[in-house]
């Protein structure tokens, strides 16, 4: 890694920070659902899953373009997002153990639409071609443009969510409800409806990382589950409930998996980001932009 | 505070003794090989669940991967044997060692987060890891490739009883270890939470404040029952390997484990005696009487999760969550 | 008008039954205090009538409308603001966006502006700390602030679950001078109270509260004359 030309090593980062922003993607859906009802939401991997098979579905079966395939994609997982969080998961909000008991049903939920897509299209791996071809050489560095279009992507749905957290009446609501749910309910907040809606917007993030990501990665329906692993190591280390801390977690996980990939090999890519979420958890139990609580 | 069963000691001893007397009598009834296996498999299960259900549900450290021990006891136990030519039989205590030193191990990063959701994630990325290491390192465990050549447990014979023999097409003998195994671990549970040492873990689990300002150790308790916990499920992985002979990093340490552990602690009774067992028996017979649907079992097998979880809160209600609830009831002032 | 009415109300926290017959009445424009101490169960009859917890017997009006079946994001528009004990204030967003937090229920951003000068006025320090986060405030600041919320939702009826908790004796005459003012513009106000000398001082009528159920009510004055609250919650 030291003794690589500077050039490359800048676009091994720049290739991090856009792995990095997907991850922060998929862990800024988590965030929010922790933040809002205080859940560990194990289906979100299938939102991301799902986000795959219906952008290469809209691609290769209806022949539409990505600019029209990946709004469509997103609104359709944010639709199967409302949905299973009223079937599956309001129910259990109101009761007492419902911090382990939403565990188990998104369990069920993810053992279930991981194996209707295995039933419905099957163990082939799915493949989408680029949205752009090519590279560009900037002083020296090789990026392909493809890479360079999910990084402004990421970027502007970053910026989006932080217009609706800050600038919208949901925004007020939801950031309400995260801090206070009892007050929030006190000043006219409808707060299951916020949960639901929170729960629709965090599968939508994880189906556009998804429909970012099938050009590079191939679709399946095992796909989510690592990516949820990863979602989760991200949110740790930024530290649960906080927005800035998944999108700079992520950003560092894909860093230092990007470089850490150069310097041994691919297949030890889980075990440094899951090392060094256990080390920095040493220092900042609490994570990286997290509210220290007992 | 205290769990229904502790009220009536004498009569959850005699409920034990006569579900392992019951237990003891089916291969005498019925030693249909696939029966056997399935009870094999839910007994396995249920020790395993009882043993994370010490960490959990009495001293309410919520992890998340218990499959890690189970996996390296698995591992541990099979090439000790195959390497050094040891009988499984001592391999498999060596290989609960083992996983006790890594329980300590992740206990020290465990032991200074207190949050429910960290330590669920910090302790499942740990899993992960060996998973993936065990994955990698193919000269030893061949990777996903599988280790086969596992030698199965060393027949012996009984007095009274005569030869003793452990090979695919025997399974009463490993019927009756899963039983010992079984109630050693329930019994050890059982034992635990009438000394002074289960009194520590559950004034941990109701109050970690509380338990301090009591002068207990918290560290020194929870390193204990981490410890105990893995060695436990580190014995049980050993079993599993002699048993199945055959193992994958997927099968043996994958994060599926960890769900079946926490669906059928759930679903039976969380902090309860018997709760991971009666939950590991719905769960696995459930999974095989599914078996008639075909290739929607699984599509099956997730709703019902959501269903029991939704309808049959009462598997749920158990006093880990009672102790909760009374705490919350407080009306305030 | 505005009254507020709650017969033979009872509810429970799980299994434990937390109010026994609760019968209290607030005319409009009246101060009514709820004295007793600690686990008496005045904190549960504010979140009853607020929506918090769910009455299981007995009935809850006001206005001539049944809040027993209303829910608790509702309340508010029906014009009853509830001040919870310990403010509540969310933390994590600053002063304005907290008083904003409570005309949420109109949304009308022009109404809202007008209230925020209202509450400006009246508690000139907010208006000071307005970009403040209000987790970061002084107990009095948050104190005032928790009632600018309560305002900024121009109520008929304010629950003020003790305003006095944690302040020093200063602060506490402003927020009770504030009170008063907030009264005599014809907003009733249900005062619950440990200190029981202040809270009589300030309301008309009260209820006093024992493990759930009202054991005595009258007027203030009755109250602070009756020998047995004299003694136990008046200290003399």
């Amino acid at each position: 890694m030291f003794s690589m030309p500077l050039p490359l090593f800048a676009e091994q980062i720049i290739n991090g920070i856009v792995l990095g922003s997907m991850y922060a993607l998929v862990a800024s859906g988590l965030t929010l659902i922790w933040g809002t009802m205080r859940m560990l939401n194990f289906a979100h991997g299938e939102f991301y899953m799902l986000g795959g098979y219906f952008f290469f579905l809209l691609i290769s079966s209806l022949g539409l373009p990505p600019a029209l395939a990946v709004p469509l994609a997103i609104s359709l997982v944010f639709l199967i997002g409302l949905a299973v969080q009223r079937l599956a998961v309001h129910p259990l909000l109101g009761r007492p153990q419902w911090e382990f008991s939403t565990l188990v049903a998104t369990l069920g939920v993810s053992i279930f639409l991981q194996n209707a897509a295995l039933h419905i299209w099957g163990e082939r791996f799915k493949t989408v071609p680029y949205f752009i071809n090519g590279t560009i050489d900037i002083v020296g560095m090789r990026l392909s443009y493809q890479r360079l279009l999910i990084l402004a992507v990421a970027v502007v749905a970053m910026l989006a969510m932080w217009y609706l957290l800050r600038r919208t009446r949901f925004g007020m609501a939801l950031r309400a409800t995260a801090m206070d749910r009892d007050a929030a309910m006190l000043y006219g907040v409808n707060v299951y409806r916020v949960f639901t809606i929170t729960f629709g917007i965090a599968a939508a993030l994880a189906g556009l990382a998804a429909t970012m990501l099938a050009s590079i990665n191939s679709i399946s329906p095992w796909m989510g589950a690592p990516l949820m692993l990863k979602g989760f190591v991200v949110v740790v280390l930024g530290g649960l409930g906080s927005f800035p801390g998944a999108i700079v977690g992520g950003i560092i996980i894909g860093i230092v998996e990007t470089l850490g990939v150069i310097t041994w090999s691919s297949q030890w890519r889980e075990v440094i980001s899951f090392t060094v979420l256990i080390l920095i958890l040493w220092f900042r139990p609490w994570g990286l932009f997290g509210v220290k609580e007992s | 505070m205290t769990a229904p069963e502790n009220k009536k000691p004498l009569n959850n001893l005699l409920i034990l003794i006569g579900i392992a007397a019951v237990l003891g009598v089916v291969p005498l009834v019925t030693q249909e090989a696939y029966f056997l296996h399935i009870c094999i498999l839910a007994l396995l299960f249920g020790a395993l669940a009882s043993s994370w259900n010490l960490i959990n549900g009495y001293a309410g450290i919520f992890t998340f991967g218990h499959q890690a021990f189970f996996g390296l006891g698995a591992y541990g136990s099979a090439l000790m044997s195959m390497k050094l030519g040891l009988s499984p039989w001592v391999t498999m205590w060596i290989a609960g060692v083992m996983s006790a030193a890594l329980g300590c191990l992740i206990s020290l990063p465990v032991l200074r987060i207190r949050s429910i959701p960290h330590i669920a994630i910090v302790t499942l990325a740990f899993a992960e890891i060996v998973r993936i290491v065990c994955s990698n390192l193919t000269e030893f465990t061949r990777g996903e490739l599988g280790l086969w050549g596992i030698p199965p447990f060393t027949s012996f014979s009984l007095p009274l009883i005569g030869p003793v023999t452990f090979d695919a097409a025997h399974k009463v003998a490993y019927f009756y270890v899963v039983v010992l195994l079984w109630l050693l671990i329930v019994g050890i549970t059982y034992w635990i939470l009438r000394n002074r040492f289960g009194f520590g873990l559950r004034a941990i689990r109701d109050s970690q404040i509380a338990a301090e300002s009591l002068g207990l150790n918290l560290t020194r308790y929870k390193t204990m029952v981490f410890a105990l916990s893995s060695m436990l499920a580190g014995v049980l992985g050993a079993f599993y390997a002699h048993y199945v002979l055959i193992l994958t990093p997927s099968s043996a340490l994958g994060i599926d484990i960890m769900i079946q552990i926490v669906a059928m602690t759930l679903i039976g009774g969380i902090g309860r005696l018997l709760g991971p067992t009666i939950g590991a028996f719905i769960l696995t017979f459930g999974l095989e009487w599914l078996r008639g649907f075909g290739e929607y079992r699984m599509l099956i097998y997730g709703v019902l999760l959501v269903a029991i979880v939704m309808f049959l809160p009462k598997g749920l209600a158990s006093m880990r969550f009672g102790a909760l609830r009374r705490r919350k009831s407080t009306p305030s002032p | 008008m505005s009254r507020l009415e709650l017969s033979r109300v009872s509810a429970f926290y799980g299994d434990a039954q937390a109010l026994f017959d609760i019968d209290l009445v607030v005319e409009p424009g009246e101060i009514v205090a709820i004295i007793g101490s600690n686990g008496a169960g005045k904190t549960t009859v504010l979140r009853t009538i607020s929506g918090l917890v769910r009455p299981r017997e007995g009935s809850l009006q006001y206005d001539g409308r049944d809040l027993a079946s209303t829910h608790p994001w509702s309340v508010v528009s029906h014009g009853i603001a509830h001040v919870p004990e310990g403010r509540r204030l969310f933390r994590d967003m600053s002063v304005q966006e907290n008083l904003m937090m409570g005309a949420y229920h109109r949304n009308n951003a022009a109404d809202g502006k007008v209230d925020l000068d209202r509450v400006y006025t009246l508690f000139p320090r907010l208006a000071e700390r307005r970009d403040q986060l209000a987790g970061t405030m002084s107990g009095g600041e948050q104190q005032m602030a928790a009632i600018g919320r309560a305002l900024m939702a121009r109520p008929r009826l304010l629950l003020l679950d003790e305003p006095s908790l944690g302040l020093a004796p200063k602060i506490i005459e402003t927020v009770f001078k504030t009170i008063r003012e907030i009264n005599s513009e014809g907003v009733g106000i249900v005062l619950v109270e440990q200190s029981a000398q202040l809270a009589l001082e300030t309301a008309q009528r009260a209820y006093l509260m024992e493990n759930g159920r009202i054991v005595k009510t009258g007027s203030a004055s009755d109250l602070m004359n009756d020998d047995a609250v004299r003694e136990a919650y008046l200290g003399l």
